[in-house]
């Protein structure tokens, strides 16, 4: 298993609880995937900055069939792309507590860091709530928090 | 593919072997052997001749490995259109045609193999190209997975009803159902069952899945002017183009235009160096893993947008013969087969020679749309040798 490009600090960070993500030092264009060179500019700095968990739902997918994913996610779940708040439109991906049956493009979410177990290993990963249903914050069982 | 290019290459022989998933009766190599003699025969063509070969997907089958039992004489170019995915399978047309027009190869064999023994699941074997962290710890480990996050973006941010899907899954099938060769032949689509599959991943039902065979396809090119004096007329390449635009690619689901199939850059390229426009194009053979994809590379192709897509994507408009734009002619692969798309191009030519089991009366341009929604995609246009 792998990340994308020059991820590692987003992974070191996620592992601490905490989202990082990159930002050119030159022209300050927001990247993502990380990148080792800032393809607008040509620089070779990238700082990285931390982001609330908090953010919109871009769009979703609920899964019903036994695709082999980690045990720790049930069947059905949703899996979720979420536009992170004032991060330059960037998106990052995870799934969403429960079954979520109300979820809808445009929903307010914040999310925590969890493990999943996948092939033996344990990885960081983002578990997302909808804001303002308690229920659904509630029905989250699956992935231990970090 | 410049105006001094088009046309000068030509589909001279096809040939398909299909079986269903898991029973093929060889292993991937030889069903592929079988396939590629059988588009020898087609054309009338000596295999040992054959001195090119164009794969797409990571397919396994390594050409230097047929040489022994096609014969070949000397082996010239052998090349794979990069990705997992059937995005580059208009693309593997392109390869071909540059290997010929600048004589680097003379008669070059674009194929696809797929055999589940040897190659495990093709579903699985698309996403191995593309696993990371961020899209398994997110639950995400099939393309059906990835293309439902898409698809529900089109489908409640941009509106597109649910009815479209509906209209061209039904079109396949009634194709499908007439084509002996199709896995569907005899049967078509029932609605009800349709609209109460079960889910595979919302917004996706089991009949919005494309679903694997085993087998093999071929298709033999060589120039226009060869091509001639083969056994069939030529179906020539008027067009062809791939790649990505900034902004789309692998960007685990960071695309800009994230509902698209991610032709339009591509799609303006085909119409701009062919001079065609959609209006132009007689019968489509469109890649569709999905339903919702299928619709997104239409869009994509300019052949309906956001707003009409529903009075465009019509089960009446999208049969043969006499719809207005004939969509998956065999059944496509949701109900001729799927051995990752390479059923298309092969189609595509059936049609425009008038063997099709659903013929398009005078037809004289078919586009192949590729596989929709991988980070490089490919579309091509063939033609009849009319001038
Ligand atoms: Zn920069």
């Amino acid at each position: 298993m792998k990340g994308v490009g020059a991820d590692e600090p987003y992974w070191l960070a996620l592992s601490a609880g905490q989202l990082k993500l990159p930002e050119c030092s030159a022209c300050g264009k927001a990247h993502w995937p990380a990148v080792w060179r800032c393809g607008e500019c040509g620089s070779w700095e990238q700082q990285w900055t931390s982001f609330e968990l908090s953010g919109t739902i871009f769009s979703w997918a609920r899964t019903w069939h036994e695709f082999g994913a980690s045990k720790e996610f049930g069947l059905p779940y949703v899996s979720v792309v979420v536009e992170i708040d004032n991060a330059d439109g960037r998106r990052l991906l995870g799934t969403i507590a429960g079954n979520a049956e109300s979820i809808r493009i445009g929903d307010r979410v914040h999310g925590e860091v969890i493990s999943v177990n996948i092939e033996d290993e344990n990885i960081p990963a983002l578990r997302w709530y909808l804001d303002g249903n308690s229920s659904t914050s509630k029905a989250s069982n699956s992935g231990a928090t970090l | 593919m410049n105006r001094a290019s088009q046309g000068k290459v030509s589909v001279a022989g096809i040939g398909l072997r299909q079986y269903k998933r898991g029973g093929a009766p060889l292993p991937e190599q030889g069903i592929l052997i079988r396939a590629i003699i059988d588009a020898c025969e087609d054309a009338g063509f000596n295999p040992a001749d054959i001195d090119g070969f164009v794969s797409y997907g990571d397919d396994k089958n390594e050409p230097v490995r047929l040489m022994p039992d096609l014969g070949t004489k000397e082996l010239r170019w052998n090349s794979q259109v990069w990705g997992g995915g059937g995005g580059g399978i208009a693309a593997a047309f392109g390869q071909a045609a540059a290997a010929i027009i600048s004589g680097q190869a003379n008669a070059v064999i674009v194929f696809r193999a797929l055999a589940q023994g040897n190659s495990g699941r093709m579903s699985a074997a698309v996403m191995r190209h593309h696993l990371n962290d961020h899209i398994v710890g997110a639950g995400l480990i099939a393309p059906a997975q990835i293309c439902a996050l898409r698809a529900q973006r089109m489908f409640e941010y941009y509106q597109v009803p649910h009815s479209v899907t509906e209209e061209l899954v039904k079109a396949s099938y009634y194709h499908g159902s007439k084509n002996p060769e199709a896995s569907s032949f005899g049967k078509e689509l029932d609605i009800e069952a349709y609209r109460t599959g079960r889910w595979v991943t919302e917004p996706f039902r089991l009949f919005d899945c494309s679903r694997e065979n085993d087998g093999a396809g071929a298709l033999l090119l060589v120039s226009t002017e060869r091509a001639r004096d083969l056994k069939k007329p030529p179906i020539r390449l008027l067009g062809v183009a791939n790649g990505a635009s900034q902004g789309w690619g692998d960007l685990i689901e960071n695309d800009t235009d994230y509902a698209s199939a991610g032709f339009k850059p591509v799609a303006d390229r085909l119409w701009e160096q062919t001079g065609l426009q959609p209006k132009d194009i007689d019968v489509v053979q469109l890649y569709e893993n999905f339903s919702a994809q299928g619709i997104a590379s239409l869009i994509d192709h300019g052949f309906c947008n956001y707003e009409n897509v529903a009075e465009f994507v019509k089960f009446e408009n999208l049969i043969a013969d006499g719809g207005k734009l004939p969509v998956n002619t065999s059944g496509g692969n949701f109900a001729q087969g799927f051995i990752h798309g390479v059923g298309t191009p092969i189609e595509a030519v059936r049609v425009l020679r008038g063997e099709s089991a659903n013929p398009v009366t005078n037809a004289k341009t078919c586009l192949l749309a590729g596989g929709p929604g991988a980070p490089t995609v490919s579309s091509a246009i063939f033609g009849v040798d009319d001038r």
